[in-house]
């Protein structure tokens, strides 16, 4: 029975691993961005966790730009898409200059918090 | 007993006497040296002549002494609400009341008012002397010549006392069960140090005064602590108390917390004749605002200054410099100086937080990601 659970898993990851080869080059840069700032997001946690919440606003500010980016770099994966029936009218500009402004709108919230 | 001895008037106290004039007396004031009057209380005036030598001392001190009978009818310590005299000595252990418009509370009035008072009794001791005795704070039982402290009193200290074997008892009865007063808990002369600095002494031998025991120690002991008793020893004053922010010389009307400041008060010893520095090592000041935030021993320079720095703490408020001295056997200081301490302005507290530099570093790589991925994402092939 592990045998078959052992070399399921495998035969899983290995048609994951192809499936993800053949997205589109733009799509796997959006999810190297995302990965990028979750990561830093969990960096910023680990410190808070060793040296303690002193500056909180600063520490919520890191967090949420980290979070933020994310979270409005997966928005614009969802809506360039082309496998996404949803969004199949919005042209894939209009995404990018509504991500673009969102993200200008970020940064600033996220200057002012920072302290 | 005191024997009577014809005693004429002497030319010293008439002319004390002739020039007793309405002279307004304060409280010991060191400006007015020569104007130190004591009023001498006896029984009769035998004792002048019997204790010569106790009152030329105090004389060649500079005190003018003004001899009454205890029941003279024109006794006044008072008059027009100001007093007469700077001290006062009952030597008269028998009088049951005083004469003129001297009483009981008139003085205890007088040691209210910060004057100092010597009294000595002996085995006539009347319930008047008790009773001024006990108003006093020292004695609580006043028997022949030993009386005891009461010993809840922190003002009162046995200067005197008996040996351990000693009883105190009538000699002339047959004792019928043990005394109840023995021992070191007898004490012979005891002082009292008021709070406000007025000084009292008890003792229940007037002999200890006179003449008669020239020879033994007693002259330099009454004395000395005649000299304790009216100020001449252990008076202290305090002058010139300063605070200041470190670096700078005026004196600022509030701080800020976390401030650097320095405080400094000049502390003098009366020498008898002349003000000296006191030198002593246990001054403490504190930072006050219901509790001591800061407690810190002074320093001296040895020519009176008393110094310290120390920062203020991180609590705003209404605090108060307080120094409150009270050694045995010297004036007890008390100084308060109020001063406000405020909190840090919106614009004072410091700019960047070394402690949130990786969340500015996230921040900024961020934006910095951003600019990148766009430009990635642009133009990739």
């Amino acid at each position: 029975m592990t045998k078959s659970n052992a070399s399921d898993a495998q035969a899983l990851i290995r048609s994951l691993r192809s499936a993800y080869a053949a997205t589109p080059t733009n799509l796997k840069i959006i999810d190297l961005y995302v990965v990028f700032a979750i990561a830093t997001a969990i960096i910023q946690v680990g410190y808070m966790g060793i040296v303690g919440s002193f500056p909180f606003n600063s520490f919520l500010s890191g967090v949420l730009s980290c979070v933020g980016t994310a979270v409005l770099a997966v928005c614009l994966r969802i809506q360039v898409n082309k496998e996404n029936k949803e969004f199949k009218d919005l042209p894939p500009e209009r995404a990018f200059a509504d991500f673009v402004l969102c993200n200008l709108v970020l940064h600033l919230v996220i200057m002012n918090f920072l302290g | 007993m005191a024997k009577l001895y014809p005693a004429p008037l002497s030319a010293i106290v008439l002319v004390l006497l002739a020039s007793k004039l309405c002279i307004p007396c304060d409280s010991f004031s060191a400006d007015r040296l020569t104007d130190r009057r004591l009023l001498v209380l006896v029984d009769d005036l035998a004792v002048r002549s019997s204790h010569s030598r106790f009152f030329s001392s105090l004389r060649s001190r500079g005190y003018e002494l003004d001899f009454k009978l205890a029941d003279d009818p024109s006794l006044a310590l008072r008059r027009y609400g100001q007093y007469l005299y700077d001290g006062l000595i009952l030597f008269s252990p028998s009088v049951q009341r005083f004469g003129g418009s001297l009483d009981l509370a008139a003085v205890l009035d007088f040691v209210d008012a910060g004057h100092d008072l010597i009294l000595a009794a002996d085995s006539s001791a009347s319930d008047l002397m008790r009773e001024i005795a006990t108003d006093c704070g020292g004695p609580v039982l006043f028997r022949g010549i030993g009386h005891s402290l009461n010993a809840a009193n922190s003002l009162v200290l046995k200067v005197l006392s008996a040996s351990a074997a000693a009883y105190s008892a009538n000699p002339s009865a047959e004792l019928s069960q043990p005394p109840s007063l023995t021992g070191s808990a007898i004490s012979l002369v005891s002082i009292v140090q008021a709070r406000n600095n007025a000084r009292v002494l008890i003792t229940g031998s007037l002999d200890m005064f006179s003449n008669r025991h020239e020879k033994s120690g007693n002259e330099q002991f009454v004395t000395e602590i005649s000299k304790w008793v009216f100020h001449e020893r252990g008076h202290l004053k305090a002058v010139n108390l300063h605070h200041h922010k470190v670096g700078e010389t005026n004196e600022p009307t509030m701080y800020r917390i976390n401030d650097d400041l320095e405080y400094s008060v000049e502390i003098y010893e009366w020498s008898g004749s002349s003000w000296e520095p006191y030198l002593a090592d246990d001054v403490q000041v504190q930072f006050y605002m219901m509790s001591p935030y800061v407690l810190k021993t002074l320093s001296t320079d040895q020519k009176g200054l008393y110094s310290t720095s120390f920062k203020v703490p991180d609590v705003y408020g209404v605090f108060q410099f307080k120094v409150d001295y009270q050694k045995l056997g010297y004036t007890s200081l008390s100084l308060s100086k109020q001063i406000p301490v405020q909190p840090f302005r919106h614009n004072e507290y410091a700019r960047f937080i070394t402690t949130a530099f990786p969340y500015y570093g996230a921040s900024f790589s961020n934006m910095v990601g951003f600019f990148i991925f766009t430009v990635f994402y642009l133009y990739n092939k």
